[in-house]
């Protein structure tokens, strides 16, 4: 007897998995977080944290990745870090700094007694090594550190930074995680091998990452907080469905649910023994337009269609009312926001009459792109299809796989998308300069939006260090770019964290930052 | 031997078929691994950096090339998504895969055997019926929906199991992966069981088991001795494929019991365009499938004698 099978069934079981791609995946958020302690905070225990996906690096020079960016802010630490409001810096690895006569040089004292996890005290010499590989970090994030001149390390306690112009921004850009500090030179390993166990001064030192599973930080011996952190270890587990999360969470495996979906956050609020958090965000979900897609390039069109949505149904719908309408570029936890810029709201007779003064005065077809699987971004999608109806515009909404989305918005094939920021600085200048500035490399957020003195003003801002004159500048920036309706900005979302009620100390700034060394566990 | 030998064979063109297949399949659909990397900082600039680190500013024939030149080195490459070598990522995932397919095909013998039997027992009798019925249920429910009821079931209402993960060492994973593999073999069993069901009823109007009946051989011995050994070859064929399937199917049970398995990397894999190792996962898949139709013939000589893999 002959048997065949034929090799057919590979290939079949092979395309089968290309077809089962389809199916899509999305979203992201952010932190939040405010357990009230309760009690004296007791030392010990693993926390749990369920994550929607895998890390992707440790490098922090290079990372834009929030799921990783969360988990080695607790190994790296920078000289200045952000204040739980979001608006401001503190002194962290620095303790203070002096600033010269011309703005240009700035003198920080490093703190005393700080140690890297592997017992070797911190030196100026790392914070020069660190802030110049970062300074280095094609295609990261040195972009920030573009106003540096050179670092200097006089002393082992002193770093002197030479600026190329007088910059506003500094603090906010040392308090970024890609200037966290690391050992000079590596600690003598390649910078492929050093990533891979990093070391830091942070509450946490490196265990194992079994990607795709878990990634695993213990208690840093060295840790220069007297007495901190509590936990003896933070485990980061990946698990990718909001179910199977939420059903960690209730029997007791994860402390930390890091994504609860917006549909559960409602019942997680009731649920005995779940603390659920929504943490004052600097999210700030937008509908981009094309201005090299006709008739984008024509204001009074990209004025209609923000002056038709109805932000507050938006809110109601996707976030099952836990966020709030946007009326600025920049979200309201960021430094000169400003909240009286009216924006463009929801007012169908004047959409109307700014159709009729458009080039378009009967209206067009278009199209949006949004990520197949990510329902809030369908949900926003079929709402603009009703809304922009009376205005004469079909909306025809296409649903591609994430990467392809993305993909499209970066090369300009696209007439409208959605899309989202997150501050990693507490200062404007991050966003405004990729947004508004088409030099900022992206074509302001890929929009092709170009207004001279939107621009001017930005630049401005970016180089006058007295907050006052900032103010006004930022004021007239939000006010036009409002005005211009270059984005609809559609609404602000706070960060939601489900954890389990023994958590305690749990915080999340506006700016995603934890700071896990403050987190406990009671029995 | 040389049966053996030809199949092991057959896999050499079978996966540079599959390798073709999804080289140029991957490539050609619009996306970029940089998109996923870089999200929303994006630049121009940025993305053409990337290209050139990753050598897909070269032509496509080109990197096709460089794809085979270093996969008969042995090297997948490096993963676009974790700089990681694509092997060691696939190596560690495949464990996960592999013992909930095991895991869940012993459970869909354990549940089918018994079953087939029952029903075979007594033709279109009530527990013919019932057996031929209830299990269809299984294979009706979503599997995702079904392990979230076992989840709640048996992990959060009574606490026997944990409600996810794949557990440390071997009993660490028997007793994590338990559900899954159920949730697994409920839906393989119902399938199984019918396969069974219909050969042993074939078995069972043969003129051997007339004789064994006429002899006296007690009812257990000629079940499990003449009638299951001689009816349990379709039953294998049927086994055989669906888990072939399965491998490359698993990825919904991963996905909801958070295994870190080749499913789930290959579906990330596939989402950020992480070549490499979407070129690796399909060749892993490609040669386990290979394998798994191997094992499936080579145990037809092992339950049957008179089967010979001759030219």
């Amino acid at each position: 007897m002959r048997v065949r099978i034929t090799s057919a069934k590979a290939l079949i079981a092979a395309s089968a998995l290309v077809v089962l791609a389809a199916c899509g995946s999305g979203g992201s958020s952010s932190s939040s977080g405010s357990a009230a302690p309760a009690g004296a905070p007791i030392r010990g225990g693993n926390l749990v944290f369920d994550a929607l996906q895998d890390a992707q690096s440790m490098n922090n020079t290079t990372v834009f990745d929030n799921n990783s960016i969360w988990i080695f802010e607790q190994i790296f630490q920078p000289l200045y870090t952000v204040t739980n409001n979001g608006k401001g810096v503190e002194p962290w690895l620095a303790t203070s700094y002096t600033m010269s006569p011309d703005k240009k040089s700035y003198t920080f004292k490093l703190r005393p007694g700080v140690k890297f996890s592997n017992g070797k005290p911190m030196t100026s010499a790392d914070v020069k090594f660190s802030i110049d590989q970062d300074r280095k970090a094609k295609g990261g994030w040195d972009f920030l550190d573009l106003a540096i001149a050179s670092v200097d390390d006089p002393s082992p306690g002193t770093v002197v930074i030479h600026l190329k112009y007088p910059w506003a921004p500094l603090l906010a850009d040392l308090s970024i995680f890609a200037n966290g500090i690391v050992p000079n030179n590596y600690d003598g390993q390649t910078e492929a091998q050093f990533y891979t166990h990093p070391i830091g001064t942070g509450p946490f030192m490196w265990d194992y990452w079994h990607k795709g599973q878990a990634l695993k930080l213990v208690r840093n011996p060295y840790y220069w907080q007297r007495g901190k952190p509590y936990l003896n270890s933070v485990t980061w587990e990946d698990v990718p469905s909001d179910n199977t999360r939420e059903l960690n969470l209730k029997g007791g495996q994860a402390q930390i649910d890091q994504t609860p979906a917006w549909s559960t956050v409602d019942s997680l609020k009731t649920t005995p023994g779940v603390t659920m958090s929504l943490f004052p965000s600097t999210q700030t979900n937008y509908l981009a337009f094309n201005e090299h897609r006709k008739p984008f390039g024509d204001v009074h069109v990209r004025r209609a269609i923000s002056f038709a949505i109805n932000r507050a149904a938006l809110v109601k719908a996707v976030l099952f009312g836990n966020g709030k309408p946007a009326n600025s570029l920049l979200p309201p936890q960021v430094p000169f926001y400003q909240a009286a810029t009216q924006g463009l709201q929801f007012d169908l007779t004047a959409a109307k009459a700014e159709m009729a003064k458009s080039s378009v005065p009967h209206g067009f077809s278009t199209e949006i792109i949004v990520p197949s699987g990510n329902s809030d971004y369908i949900t926003i999608a079929t709402i603009l299809q009703a809304e922009l109806k009376p205005l004469g515009i079909k909306l025809n909404i296409s649903e591609l796989d994430p990467n392809t989305v993305n993909n499209d918005e970066q090369h300009f094939k696209y007439d409208m998308v959605l899309t989202l920021w997150t501050m990693d600085i507490p200062d404007p200048d991050e966003l405004t300069y990729f947004a508004v500035d088409p030099q900022g490399g992206a074509s302001s957020f890929f929009t092709f939006y170009n207004n001279p003195t939107v621009v001017k003003d930005t630049v401005a801002a970016e180089k006058t260090t007295d907050p006052a004159a900032r103010q006004s500048f930022y004021n007239v920036v939000q006010a036009d770019a409002a005005a211009d309706a270059f984005m609809a900005f559609l609404y602000y979302s706070p960060y939601p964290y489900a954890s389990t009620s023994n958590v305690h100390g749990f915080f999340v700034t506006p700016l995603g930052n934890m700071h896990m060394e403050d987190v406990w566990l009671s029995k | 031997m040389t049966f053996v030998f030809q199949r092991l064979l057959m896999l050499i063109p079978v996966a540079i078929g599959v390798t073709i297949v999804v080289f140029f399949m991957i490539h050609l659909i619009p996306g970029d691994p940089a998109s996923t990397i870089l999200g929303i900082h994006a630049t121009p600039k940025a993305v053409a950096f990337l290209h050139h680190e990753w050598g897909l500013d070269r032509p496509l024939v080109s990197q096709y090339w460089l794809f085979m030149d270093r996969l008969v080195h042995g090297n997948l490459g490096q993963s676009l998504y974790y700089s990681a070598p694509a092997a060691s990522i696939i190596a560690t995932r495949v464990p996960a895969t592999l013992w909930l397919v095991v895991y869940a095909a012993i459970l869909a013998i354990a549940i089918s055997v018994p079953l087939a039997m029952i029903a075979a027992s007594r033709k279109d009798g009530v527990r013919d019926h019932v057996v031929r019925a209830v299990p269809l249920v299984g294979l009706g429910m979503p599997p995702f929906w079904l392990a979230i009821l076992l989840i709640y079931a048996f992990a959060i209402t009574v606490h026997w199991f944990p409600t996810s993960g794949y557990g440390a060492g071997f009993f660490g994973h028997l007793h994590s992966m338990f559900l899954p593999a159920l949730v697994v073999a409920i839906a393989l069993a119902p399938v199984v069981i019918r396969a069974l069901r219909a050969s042993m009823l074939n078995v069972l109007g043969a003129e051997y088991i007339t004789t064994a009946k006429s002899k006296g051989v007690p009812a257990p011995q000629l079940f499990l001795r003449h009638v299951l050994r001689n009816a349990v070859i379709p039953a294998v064929t049927v086994l055989g494929i669906n888990i072939g399937f399965l491998i490359g199917g698993t990825v919904i049970i991963e996905n909801v019991f958070a295994i870190p398995g080749i499913g789930q990397l290959m579906i990330s894999s596939i989402f950020q365009r992480d070549f490499p190792v979407v070129q690796g996962v399909t060749l892993v898949f490609g040669v386990l499938v290979v394998m798994v139709n191997l094992l499936a013939d080579l145990s037809y000589a092992a339950l049957d004698p008179r089967v010979r893999f001759d030219r």
